[in-house]
């Protein structure tokens, strides 16, 4: 099957197997492994892309709708030179990092709900973050991290 | 307390592995591939216990795609596996024990054909009676579950005591005698990444793994003699791990040995990821566990005497549980005083999966059930809970209900004193209880104290290297591992601030066998205390040669020399570069590397009298929960948690509270939606839909306070917080329900459905 779609800004063309998931075209089609797999079911989250805008988990992600999306993932939000944004330099700065594995999936939850909501109350993050599980952290210092995160970029765009 | 320290302690650390985590680089087992990998699938036991009439593998072989298959055939005297107790195989051998047991391992080109391979293989069972209780399985004419009885006393893996006094005299003139029994579930660890392993056989004749286990060279020895390779022909290099909480021990051995053994016969790459349902179905859990407790108290509100009996139930394997077993016996009447004390302890057979490590290592069980009934005492005698800790528990001076004296500072008070005050406790001890409320809401109190370090389990040692070279790269290496706790980030600010250099100079290694020296396993939260001091005695001996090649370029004596920032000053006060230094190192022919060695004061605890010092000090904390019961529905929901903890010095402020926090997630995970339970031998819960932890929504915000204590034999002063941040929570919030509700949950998880019913 033959598919083209738009993934992390650039025009994209695969052919892969029918019944695949786009977490499958990710990370061995593409070589992108940062997006993670953790239960391939919907369950957990670290598989976390951002999909015309929305969050979606990519391992329920059908290669059949794939065609003309706009897809970005973990790869594709950092800032250039493979510098961390300042969503993921917060992540740092509130040491909202222990194992790692659900950081990718976590972070593109956090931008989705920035574009779109860009003072988000912390009730408003948790509730952005549900479908996303950590283990280590106990989620307090990545809702930090956003609720920072929104704050800076609100105070950027006041500047401007 | 005012220091002189840069970087251990700064708030603002970061973590040292961060940057690659949040841009989604870190390579984690399951990221890596290689030329002409092979994808391996494991065939597990369909039942929970049988003998293995016939296992015939040549079908698989017929499968197209399909390069090997192996057994326990394919290992030296069929793959022994098991510390303490060698009572497992690296696949099963005669019979299996659990429904899960890995039987036999396929590797082929594809995933699909490994799996098609697999239902090839022609297995034939004779089933065996289930043992789904201890009681059942110590009953005499119960069938015997291991291969060999390890105590001769059939399904009785293992057994501990604790014998201080003679607690019964005492229990009989006490006016209050309390007596009761708790229950706890198992728990799944359910890391984000689950088990895996990738094995390279290598040109001469050995294998290299990537595994994310914790104790890469407990893994090398173990590999080593199932494939009957000298130990320098196995080669372990850990990747980062997607957290462990001690349950990546036996299983990533286990994993290892067959990837190993199958790359060696192939020789092509193999690659095992277990899936979240393998993960779930085939990994130990924290072991189900109940406690009786007969506890004393005189009239006035004094604890006088104690005893407990405890059983854990193993499951299959023995696992880490008779280890787990004796940290659960030393902490099983808690953190206070009492005139004398006995425990009993049985590790049990069943076939209910099987137990092992998990964050807390048997003293959250403990901990609980104690925690529990020291609060039903306060209710007795009538005081407030937090007033009755404070004037029972033990302080420095005092003797623990295990025997031995507390010789360093206990933080206990003041992390009472702290959660008392923060959470305006008295206030809400008053105000809280409405019992026409349609929300009950309630507060609850626990605390508790955790031995630090290996303690009587055995040596309690670490090695760090660090050398500089040529370049001026400062490079650090351990045996111990970062799976998600953040040693890596404390041993770069431990050695940043020893050696005088910003943290960023320094590059910590991943851990490897062949260039990482071993030093004992990545567990009982030792890494910080004992890891963290080897470091320091590494980068002080790196800090010598430093300072003699600066005093012989600057022509004084080294206690001369001065330090500003990096810079080391001289007599004529003109400050030099590191790397000048470090340059005159090499002129003088200085080899700028150190191996740091330390260990914890050896102590002893005698395993047969029950006697003796079980650990040389102890992590101590409290933690108040504020909680809401819906008397519609019986649902709990935690509001707020305030948690102190006595960890001595921070090393590394914002990980600590990650630790803090993230081990209240588990202990609320623990108290009111995890339990892992089985039916008939098999496990009700397959993936993470069915088994719940909490996610974001359940997190209540939690205040914590780091208490820094002195603890003058920890690297700065620090001692162990990993562990111990989980105790508390379960019973703070089974207290905040009795406040709220009248009702004491004795069995764990709490079930809204139950009280629903009672409320």
């Amino acid at each position: 099957m033959k598919i083209s779609f738009t993934l992390n800004s650039n025009a994209t063309k695969v052919d892969v197997p029918p019944k695949t998931t786009l977490l499958k075209i990710l990370r061995n089609e593409m070589g992108l492994t940062g997006t993670k797999a953790g239960c391939e079911i919907g369950s957990c989250g670290a598989c976390t892309v951002i999909i015309n805008g929305e969050k979606k988990k990519s391992c329920i992600f059908p290669a059949d709708k794939l065609e003309g999306c706009d897809v970005t993932t973990i790869e594709g939000v950092s800032a250039p030179d493979n510098k961390p944004n300042d969503l993921q330099e917060s992540f740092l700065e509130h040491g909202a990092t222990q194992c790692g594995y659900c950081l990718p999936g976590m972070i593109m939850a956090g931008e989705v709900l920035l574009a779109k909501n860009a003072t988000p109350s912390r009730p408003e993050i948790k509730e952005a973050i549900a479908d996303n599980l950590c283990r280590c952290i106990g989620y307090i210092q990545i809702v930090d991290a956003i609720e920072a995160t929104a704050e800076k970029r609100a105070k950027g765009k006041g500047a401007a | 307390m005012k220091d002189n320290l840069k970087y251990v302690g700064d708030p603002k650390a970061q973590p040292v592995d961060g940057l690659d985590k949040v841009l989604g680089r870190a390579k984690y087992v399951g990221d890596m591939s290689l030329a002409g990998m092979l994808h391996a699938k494991i065939l597990t036991s369909p039942v929970p216990h049988a003998k293995i009439l016939k296992l015939d593998t040549s079908p698989a072989l017929d499968v197209p795609g399909v390069l090997a298959v192996i057994t326990s055939d394919d290992f030296v005297e069929n793959g022994p596996l098991g510390f303490p107790i060698k009572d497992a195989f690296v696949l099963a051998h005669k019979k299996v024990r659990y429904a899960g047991d890995p039987i036999a391992t396929v590797a082929a080109e594809t995933l699909e054909a490994a799996e098609a391979g697999i239902k090839a293989i022609i297995l034939e069972l004779e089933e065996l009676p289930t043992i789904t209780t201890p009681e059942d399985a110590l009953k005499e004419d119960a069938p015997l579950i291991p291969l060999e009885a390890p105590q001769k006393k059939g399904n009785l893996c293992d057994f501990l005591i604790v014998r201080n006094g003679n607690p019964d005299p005492v229990l009989d003139v006490s006016e209050h005698k309390f007596n009761q029994s708790y229950y706890f579930q198992h728990q799944e660890h359910a890391y984000l990444e689950t088990e895996g392993a990738l094995a390279i056989p290598e040109p001469g004749g050995g294998v290299t793994v990537f595994a994310n286990d914790q104790s890469p060279h407990i893994n090398r020895f173990n590999t080593a003699s199932v494939l009957g390779l000298p130990p320098e022909q196995v080669r372990i290099i850990q990747p980062p791990v997607g957290g462990s909480f001690g349950g990546k021990d036996d299983i990533g051995y286990q994993l290892t040995a067959q990837v190993a053994r199958l790359a060696l016969n192939t020789n092509c790459p193999v690659r095992l990821i277990l899936s979240r349902e393998e993960s779930i179905l085939i990994s130990y859990k924290r072991a189900a566990m109940s406690v009786q407790l007969n506890i004393g108290m005189d009239a006035a509100g004094n604890i006088r005497a104690g005893k407990a009996k405890m059983v854990m139930d193993s499951g299959a394997y023995a696992s880490m549980s008779p280890l787990a077993a004796w940290r659960t016996t030393m902490h099983a009447l808690g953190v206070y005083k009492y005139e004398a004390g006995h425990v009993d302890t049985q590790v049990v057979y069943t076939n209910n999966g099987y137990s092992g490590a998990f964050r807390g290592f048997g003293s959250p069980q403990a901990a609980a059930a104690s925690e529990i009934a020291i609060d039903e005492l306060a209710h007795l005698a009538k005081t407030d809970p937090i007033e009755f800790r404070l004037k029972n528990i033990i302080r420095k001076g005092d003797v623990a209900f295990t025997g031995n004296k507390i010789t360093y500072e206990s933080g206990l008070e003041k992390c009472l004193e702290w959660v008392r005050d923060a959470s305006d406790w008295n206030q809400k001890k008053d105000a809280y209880p409405q019992a026409d409320a349609e929300t009950l809401r309630g507060v609850g109190v626990a605390c508790y104290f955790h031995g630090s370090g290996l303690g009587g389990e055995g040596l309690d040692y670490a090695r760090t290297t660090i050398k500089i070279e040529k370049d001026h790269s400062i490079t650090l290496q351990s045996g111990m591992t970062d799976y998600g706790q953040g040693s890596r980030t404390v041993f770069t600010l431990i050695a940043a601030e020893t050696l005088g250099v910003q943290p960023a100079r320094v590059h910590m290694l991943r851990p490897d066998t062949q260039t990482a020296e071993e030093t004992g396993p990545t567990v009982a939260s030792r890494t910080t205390m004992v890891g963290g001091n080897a470091t320091k005695v590494a980068s002080q001996k790196i800090t010598q040669l430093l300072n003699l090649a600066a005093s012989d370029l600057l022509d004084c004596n080294p206690n001369q020399l001065l330090r500003d920032g990096e810079d080391f000053i001289g007599p004529d006060e003109t400050p030099i570069k590191f790397d000048e230094i470090v340059d005159h190192a090499f002129e003088m022919g200085l080899q700028l590397s150190a191996l740091g060695y330390w260990q914890l004061p050896e102590i002893h605890w005698d395993f047969k009298t029950g006697t003796g010092t079980p650990y040389t000090t102890y992590a101590y904390g409290a933690q108040v929960a504020d909680v809401s019961v819906s008397r519609e529905t019986g649902a709990v929901v935690v509001n707020k948690v305030w948690a102190a903890h006595d960890a001595s010095k921070i090393i590394y402020p914002n990980g600590a509270k990650g630790q803090l926090i993230g081990g209240i997630a588990q202990g609320l995970g623990y108290a009111l939606m995890e339990g892992f339970t089985f039916k008939d031998g098999y496990p009700e819960k397959k993936n993470l839909f069915q088994y719940k932890i909490p996610t974001a929504l359940d997190m209540p915000e939690v205040e914590v306070n780091l208490i820094e204590t002195n603890f003058p034999d920890g690297p700065f002063g620090a001692k162990n917080i990993a562990e111990p941040a989980l105790i508390a929570t379960l019973p703070a919030i089974a207290n905040a329900i009795f406040h709220a509700t009248g009702l004491r949950c004795r069995e764990f998880p709490i079930s809204a459905k139950w009280l629903k019913e009672k409320i």
